[in-house]
């Protein structure tokens, strides 16, 4: 059984008739593992996991076949039942290291926080374990930094704060949601490393929501490709980057600066996600395709195993003559 | 590839209802907005055509009809549907032809203070080194002072009437409008499209009336139509003692005062001038509340 | 080629408060930058924050002035220029900014800001105004009829474009461009960074590209300027710099920033801990608390930027680098 099951999730903000964030979304993560999700802006990356947490609030509505962490139905948890699993075994990191925490309360109070209430820990036992926790995400000086607040730290130091609040309650799932966005790019590679060394020995499968696929490169094993709410593409790293399925894959990848070689200009994609206003009768993405045929345009491909991954196309490319 | 131009997909961008639709639409998802929106248009209505709208001249006595109950109560008269004063004037064309009285002081008191406050706030804003700091230690002051009593003072030292209500409510106040422009401009000039604009060459006028107050106005439209009811407030408490407007010209204020001995009596002389600055007020607020919610999102969403 | 842009040890301090009873800090947020700078070409500056490019950035757009050293746009000093004079710079040197939704005034239709740059700095007609509007509309890829619409009503990577075409309408012989597509996605960046090539070979701008994303800078810089804490580290061509960079924090920067094929022979470089104060910066080399090769000499001697191998560079000890080990 998997760690993480979702099928057929579909979220819509407003009654039957609004168009969907997220649509008819298949995903699996099994326990150890590391999983990219990665999409553009509307593509749903983000909704997928507030859906999953229960963070989604009127009027948005959450179906799905399926939406199931660790054995639990997450669709029907009362709410006391999801809190006690929110926080504890299923987590998440933010974009934002510096909105993500209360200014207004200490670090090492918001550390003890999670430990009080997940792992009924109280007064010295939490302390000893926070500064633990802060030496564990690689904080110097942990025990002077225990009584500083939010502001007093750089983005950082914040977000190693944020992991450890996260990794508290020793989860077995991780979700980050864009966690190095924000920082520099040397910060970024540290706080990068931090996760894997923390999902390694922990054994915790880490979900990792991100716009950038080289950050996926070098850290995920399989890789979901999201546009316009539906899951495109599915499969390990590194084979979807060496030989995409999907077409959107594929110009994805082109738009790199780093894939130009030295051309003046990096190959696009002519125009924009589709909006509410303009959602194509057949395949989302054929009004851009640069490969598209007639039935793209009528009819909605399934997202089907293809040679090396699933992909939601009709005409794949890259596909090894049978 | 070439540059795409967004021809391919239907262009989103025009599809966005006008701002004023836009604006229409959030403003009207309040009920309470549009009902006090509604009121306020009957009231309007009265005070423009006040002379046709009311039954009776507001200061022609009938003297045979001192303190005639309303219309529904035991002893009333049609033709007095609100019933008269003490003397025998007919109440409801009085509060009809307040209602002109009350926008009157409502709109000038606000005008009167809303342009200097806001030249205050920007030059506070824009020269936050000496200027800056000045004008808000004046305006501490003013504000250190109970606005009523500040109110009475000028009144008693320019002398009671129409015109010198309007002056000390409007000085009264004008330091909040200095305080709101100040901050919103403040917030403003950090923002990188008032560098833009800076670096396309933009002078001091153009920086501050063009640029920057368009962004500055959702704060002080909502101040502005909750100061126009506690101008009305101010007026009738100024009335009230005496101070205000002067009988026998009907504003509300004034018209509570002169009942005041007639409460236990003929409690309609003073309840029902009561009861219309309380729907009035509550109407406005109302709408301000209305105003707010409906002009922020838009203020969230450029941001 | 005409240089268009002089930097002349650029230097910017901040004197700020630290308190009742502390007096006063200087923040060296700009520590001597010269380049120079040729028509059509474009300068990337790189760096993480802190290091002073945003300060450069108002320093080159006469936002500020620097607390010393020489600034000349188009053979005109900046310092010392009359009004006349001041109003040509003005034209000389335009701005795009990072983020798209900030830069661009949320209660002024997009044509009114496209058009003011004219009306401030010309003496054309509302009619001559309106058709150079709309010819620079066209070219950044916008329709005629988005003249009358308002910034919101516009995606992330439209609103970008709209900034772009208001910096080149008085067309500039210097863009600086500050961070321009971090906060777009990465098919949208591809777009506006094309528009940004297109536009520098139709108007032979200069462009200023401040980055820390090195990916980026690799496809369209001509120079690489490397700064850490207000000073270059390291400056010269594209490919010398990213082929074989010499300065450890250029290395580490490299061996930083993810890509999509990694190369599992090539070590990562760690760099420990993070950006130093800058009210209380190091002594020597200031990156020798973080630098993996730091001796004793680059605690106490700050290195100079001096000319090796195509470049400049500042580091006692970057001749170890020249073989192409890092």
């Amino acid at each position: 059984m998997s760690l993480l099951e979702i099928k057929n999730l579909n979220v819509r903000f407003g009654d039957a008739t609004a168009v969907p964030v997220v649509d008819g979304l298949d995903l699996s993560v099994e326990k150890g593992e590391v999983l990219a999700i990665v999409g553009e802006s509307g593509s749903g990356k983000s909704v997928t996991m507030m859906a999953l947490m229960g963070l989604i609030e009127h009027p948005g509505i959450v179906t799905a076949d399926a939406l199931n962490f660790d054995g639990n139905n997450m669709l029907k948890l009362s709410n006391r039942q999801r809190r006690q699993i929110i926080g504890k075994d299923l987590a998440m990191v933010f974009q934002d290291p510096m909105t993500a925490l209360n200014p207004s309360y200490t670090v090492g109070f918001q550390i003890e926080e999670v430990l009080r209430l997940h792992l009924k820990m109280s007064g010295k036992a939490a302390r000893k374990r926070a500064i633990e926790l802060l030496e564990k995400v690689e904080i110097p000086g942990a025990a002077s930094r225990m009584d500083a607040y939010p502001h007093q730290l750089s983005g950082g130091m914040s977000q190693r704060v944020a992991i450890a609040m996260a990794i508290a309650g020793e989860p077995k799932l991780l979700i980050a949601d864009e966690p190095t966005t924000a920082l520099d790019v040397t910060i970024q590679a540290q706080i990068m490393d931090l996760l894997l060394a923390l999902q390694k020995e922990q054994n915790m499968g880490l979900v990792l929501i991100t716009h950038d696929l080289a950050v996926v490169a070098e850290t995920a094993q399989r890789v979901c490709v999201m546009y316009a709410g539906q899951a495109v593409e599915v499969g390990k790293v590194p084979e979807l980057f060496d030989i995409p399925a999907h077409p959107y894959s594929e110009a994805l990848l082109a738009a790199i600066p780093e894939h130009s070689m030295g051309a003046e200009r990096l190959a696009t994609l002519p125009g924009i996600v589709p909006g509410r206003y303009d959602r194509p009768q057949g395949c989302l993405l054929s009004p851009r395709c640069p490969y598209v045929r007639d039935n793209c345009r009528q009819e909605r491909p399934a997202l089907d195993p293809k040679t090396n991954s699933l992909a939601r196309c009709f005409y794949p490319l890259n596909q090894e003559v049978a | 590839m070439s540059t795409p131009t967004t021809s391919v997909a239907v262009d989103q961008s025009l599809l966005y209802p006008s701002p004023y639709k836009e604006f229409w639409q959030a403003f009207s998802r309040n009920k309470g907005a549009v009902a006090g929106l509604l009121f306020m248009v009957l009231v309007v209505f009265c005070a423009i055509f006040a002379p046709w709208v009311a039954p009776h001249d507001p200061s022609e006595q009938y003297r045979d009809f001192l303190l005639t109950p309303p219309a529904w109560l035991e002893g009333g008269q049609i033709q007095f549907l609100l019933g008269t004063d003490e003397l025998g004037r007919d109440l409801l064309s009085r509060l009809i032809q307040g209602s002109r009285l009350s926008l009157l002081i409502g709109l000038s008191s606000v005008v009167m203070s809303l342009i200097p406050g806001i030249l205050l706030g920007l030059f506070a804003g824009f020269f936050p080194r000496i200027l800056g700091p000045t004008i808000m230690r004046l305006m501490d002051i003013m504000l250190a002072l109970p606005s009523l009593l500040l109110a009475v003072a000028i009144v008693a030292i320019l002398g009671p009437g129409l015109i010198n209500t309007v002056i000390a409510i409007a000085i009264v106040s004008l330091p909040s409008y200095v305080r709101l422009t100040r901050a919103a401009v403040m917030g403003e000039l950090n923002r990188d499209y008032v560098t833009a604009a800076r670096l396309a060459g933009a002078g001091l006028p153009r920086l501050m009336f063009i640029t920057v107050l368009p962004n500055c106005m959702a704060p002080l439209i909502v101040q502005a139509t909750l100061s126009f009811s506690s101008a009305i407030l101010d007026a009738a408490a100024l009335g009230f003692l005496g101070l205000g407007v002067q009988p026998p010209t009907p504003e509300w204020g004034t018209m509570l005062a002169s009942a005041r001995d007639y409460i236990e009596r003929a409690w309609w002389v003073v309840s029902l001038p009561g009861l219309t600055i309380l729907l009035s007020v509550l109407a406005i607020n109302l709408m301000g509340d209305g105003l707010r919610d409906a002009l922020d999102p838009k203020l969230k969403n450029a941001a | 080629m005409a240089v268009v842009l002089t930097a002349r040890d650029l230097t910017r301090h901040y004197e700020v408060s630290r308190g009742m009873f502390k007096g006063h800090a200087t923040v060296r947020a700009l520590n001597g930058v010269s380049f120079e700078l040729e028509a059509g070409k474009t300068l990337a500056v790189v760096g993480e924050s802190g290091c002073g490019k945003s300060t450069l950035a108002r320093a080159l757009t006469l936002i500020e002035e620097p607390s010393s050293g020489s600034l000349k746009i188009a053979g005109q000093e900046v310092a010392g220029a009359n009004k006349a004079e001041r109003k040509q710079l003005r034209k000389d040197v335009q701005m795009v900014f990072q983020s798209p939704y900030a830069s661009l005034n949320p209660r002024q239709k997009i044509g009114d800001q496209l058009a003011e740059p004219l009306l401030i700095n010309t003496n054309l007609s509302a009619t001559e105004r309106r058709e150079k509007v709309q010819a620079m509309m066209k070219q950044v890829g916008l329709r005629p009829e988005h003249y009358q619409r308002y910034p919101h009503m516009f995606s992330g990577g439209q609103r970008q474009r709209i900034a772009l075409a208001r910096a080149m309408m008085l067309q500039p012989k210097v863009l600086v461009a500050d961070e321009p597509t971090s906060a777009l996605d990465v098919s949208i960046q591809a777009q506006v960074l094309n528009l940004f090539m297109d536009l520098q070979q139709e108007f032979n701008t200069a462009y200023v590209f401040i980055s820390h994303n090195l990916a980026v800078v690799q496809h369209v810089a001509d120079d690489v300027m490397v700064m850490y804490l207000g000073r270059p580290v390291e400056m010269g061509p594209n490919e010398s710099i990213y082929s074989r960079p010499l300065h450890p924090y250029t290395q580490a920067l490299l061996s930083a920033t993810p890509t999509i094929h990694p190369d599992p022979n090539k070590p990562k470089i760690k760099i420990v801990g993070e950006l130093p104060n800058p009210l209380n910066p190091p002594s020597g080399c200031a990156f020798h608390k973080r630098c993996p090769y730091a001796t004793e000499r680059c605690k106490t001697e700050e290195p100079a930027l001096r000319p090796l191998d195509n470049r400049l560079v500042a580091c006692h000890y970057a001749e170890r680098f020249l073989d192409g080990a890092a």
